[in-house]
């Protein structure tokens, strides 16, 4: 049998379709029989059908539509704010691949520009601004490097395969070699040998006394 | 659009962020209603659960990462958020409005259809509202117990998963909330019968 207390716990939950039916059972016994708690349990049914008349009044509400529109402006906000970074992003590879091609092509550029490659190519761009001779002569070397003048930036070597070069040049040609010239002289053209190492670079250089004197009487 | 309605939640909420609107609007509609009556019976303003809505769905947006399929539904997820946003609010605010403002649709409460003369409905009204003020007065636990249990019809077991609590203290705030919501309504239907008597 329950008592009032129980009754105060389970009984209003008598109606409720999670109530378990002895629980129910019990408190509609007790209620039959108690007139404290019936009234009780009248006065929660009138308050029960209260709040279901509340729950049904509001049953249909939901968020109004401006909050869907705000959230899709989000969402679209958000999607354009992502294309911009994918294509900032794209542009910025874009970019850097171009910079790195651009780097690629002018180091080449600069390869074969510059004359570092071997010693006979720089050699020869030097008489290409003499007037008479267009072509340089590579002679046999005789090994003999007598009055030749060592190169500032060469080192001494015993090695039989060397060259001699002879060039025209002006005399200017020769400050890139390290060699000084005086400022008066650099537009004067004189004939050079340059003797070339087997790697191609020049090692020592031997201006010609005849046309040193040709300078001077000119 | 079938094809859409048809596709697991996380998917949906993948393509959603991905900025698939479609996706995202499924899953609005699909959850915005009971979240909103949720806010706005617990706090009482419709502007507030507005606020709150659209909160818990920008987070939803902005932080999507926060929900994590392998420990429960999205509808599980979504409520928590908004539980918590609502009751950020009541510590910032409590009852600040009447739910019987125009709501934000610009469309009053609604009273359901009923046959009774203007006299009856306006009794019935007039009980309505003493019961949502009564509701709204409660202290916000045994307030949330009577709006999960009594007004969203929800099961204990459902609304102690929905608080995060066990079973038994669901049950017993109800139990207080129902006690409290009696006494309260049982004080105001009596005033005018003893205000009547009183006279005579």
């Amino acid at each position: 049998m329950m008592k009032c207390e129980e009754f105060g716990l389970l009984g209003l939950d008598m109606d409720r379709a999670d109530a378990l039916p002895e629980d129910a059972a019990a408190a509609a016994q007790h209620a039959a029989g108690c007139p404290r708690c019936s009234a009780l349990l009248e006065s929660w049914r009138e308050l029960k059908q209260d709040l279901r008349i509340l729950h049904e009044s509001t049953r249909l509400e939901s968020a109004p539509a401006r909050v869907e529109m705000r959230l899709k402006q989000e969402l679209r906000t958000r999607r354009e704010a992502r294309l911009s970074r994918r294509t900032a992003r794209v542009a910025a590879w874009v970019l850097a691949a171009a910079a790195a091609l651009a780097a690629v092509v002018g180091w080449a550029h600069w390869q074969k520009a510059t004359p570092t490659g071997t010693g006979t190519s720089e050699i020869s761009a030097i008489p290409q601004a003499s007037p008479d001779r267009t072509e340089p002569v590579l002679l046999a070397a005789d090994y003999d490097t007598g009055d030749f003048t060592q190169l500032p930036a060469s080192m001494p070597t015993a090695s039989s395969d060397q060259a001699i070069l002879q060039a025209r040049v002006q005399r200017g040609a020769l400050m890139q070699f390290g060699l000084p010239v005086a400022p008066e002289q650099v537009a004067d053209w004189v004939d050079v040998d340059f003797l070339v190492g087997e790697d191609g670079q020049p090692l020592a250089v031997r201006v010609h006394q005849d046309s040193q004197s040709e300078a001077v009487t000119q | 659009m079938m094809r859409i309605i048809d596709e697991k939640e996380p998917a949906l909420l993948k393509r959603a962020v991905r900025g698939d609107e479609q996706a995202f609007l499924v899953l609005y509609q699909k959850h915005q209603a009971p979240l909103y009556r949720y806010a706005l019976r617990m706090t009482g303003s419709p502007w507030a659960a507005e606020e709150v809505v659209q909160e818990v769905f920008l987070l939803l947006i902005r932080e999507p990462e926060k929900f994590q399929p392998d420990r429960g539904e999205l509808g599980a997820f979504l409520f928590g958020v908004t539980r918590n946003r609502v009751m950020k609010h009541l510590e910032r605010s409590p009852r600040e409005d009447s739910l019987d403002e125009i709501n934000a649709n610009g469309t009053a409460w609604r009273e359901p259809e009923d046959p009774l003369t203007p006299m009856m409905i306006a009794e019935k009204s007039e009980r309505i509202e003493q019961v949502r003020e009564a509701v709204l007065d409660l202290p916000t636990e045994f307030r949330e117990a009577v709006v999960l249990c009594e007004l969203e019809e929800m099961s204990y077991e459902e609304a102690a998963r929905a608080c995060g609590c066990p079973v038994g203290t669901i049950r017993s705030r109800l139990h207080r909330g129902r006690a409290l919501l009696l006494a309260k309504l049982e004080l105001l239907r009596d005033a005018p019968r003893r205000a009547s008597a009183g006279a005579r």
